[in-house]
């Protein structure tokens, strides 16, 4: 799923998301975290100046989720948020693996269990 | 003053005021996490409290020498504590009170033959440990687990929303109702609003509401009548 880095998509993704998390038998708690790792990774890559960003999920394990950094990048604006949002998806998601380009975060992965 | 030496002089003098300021200048990190979790049936105001009391625990925690930044430290702390809290205080499905609580004594027993065994136990282990049936075990196992429309029917063609019986009633109506019912509430007062989500939400007793919004029970039974009668006239005229 490739999409444009805009508030608007939010809500879209998360529902995309969610009825993947139900296709894989994730409890709805899991589900829930998922989406929010998600909307965590979209925010890293939009404050690092992405346009556009491409989702895609994969059977590993029980479900991994792939968000990367598409398009031209403007140059990105620091958010103080953007700590809070990498240890969110430590906290949250198993194996997440953080891409860094420099300080620039171009992709983050991670997997949920069912 | 330096992030570091705002915990190194707190840990050295045990000062609550030098806890509070520290705690004061990181609560924004509280407001940002409980934001996350909104929308999974706890209400934000109490995400935030769960959170803001993990952040004062987590002060007393924090080892500034351990390099690295409390906030990086805070977070799966406080997020600990919310999922704790959904866990044992609330979920977005409603479970039963009998299978939410045979769900935790069944995650309980599993933890317990794991260490034991070294292995999972089978739905029969953990049925003979809790003195329950093998099906109830099953049962509370998939309680709560989300099902996809999409998903493709069990022994038979086209997905799972196809195969869902239709109900008697019109949903649609039951739509507009709804929609009616919620703009005829709005027409109520404060403290009518506060009845109707005592008495048919929160499912109390004329009693219990009454001690809940300090006046008499006589005073509810009144109200009540007067309330549901204004709501159906309301929406009997169909003016909603």
């Amino acid at each position: 799923m490739r999409i444009p880095l805009g508030n608007e998509m939010m809500t879209t993704v998360r529902l995309a998301t969610g009825g993947v998390c139900a296709l894989k038998g994730l409890d709805i708690d899991a589900s829930e975290d998922c989406k929010v790792c998600v909307t965590e990774s979209l925010l890293l890559l939009s404050h690092a100046g992405f346009g556009q960003a491409e989702i895609g999920f994969s059977d590993e394990e029980g479900l991994r989720v792939f968000v990367g950094g598409m398009g031209q990048r403007e140059a990105g604006k620091p958010c103080p948020e953007d700590e809070i949002s990498a240890a969110l998806l430590g906290a949250l998601a198993s194996d997440v693996c953080m891409e860094k380009k420099g300080e620039t975060v171009i992709s983050v992965s991670f997997r949920f269990a069912p | 003053m330096e992030e570091n030496e705002l915990f190194e002089r707190y840990k050295q003098t045990g000062d609550i005021a030098l806890r509070n300021q520290i705690v004061e200048k990181y609560l924004y990190i509280a407001a940002v996490i409980a934001k996350k979790f909104v929308g999974r049936g706890v209400e934000y105001d109490d995400l935030y409290q769960v959170a803001a009391l993990a952040l004062v625990k987590g002060v007393d925690r924090f080892d500034a020498s351990k390099g690295i930044k409390f906030s990086t430290f805070i977070t799966p702390t406080v997020t600990g504590e919310i999922k704790n809290y959904f866990r044992d205080r609330s979920r977005l499905v409603h479970l039963p009170r009998k299978v939410a609580e045979l769900r935790a004594d069944i995650r309980q027993a599993a933890e317990a033959f794991m260490s034991e065994e070294g292995r999972t136990p089978t739905a029969r282990e953990l049925a003979a440990r809790l003195g329950v049936s093998e099906e109830e075990v099953v049962g509370c196992a998939e309680a709560g687990v989300t099902v996809s429309l999409d998903r493709p029917a069990e022994g038979g063609e086209g997905n799972f929303y196809e195969v869902l019986p239709a109900s008697s009633e019109n949903e649609f109506e039951k739509f507009e109702d709804r929609d009616a019912m919620r703009d005829a509430l709005s027409t109520l007062s404060e403290a009518e609003r506060t009845l109707i989500h005592l008495r048919f939400s929160e499912e109390l007793s004329q009693v219990e509401t009454a001690k809940r919004m300090n006046v008499s029970q006589m005073y509810i039974s009144r109200l009540e009548r007067k309330v549901l009668q204004k709501l159906k006239e309301r929406m009997q005229r169909g003016t909603v």
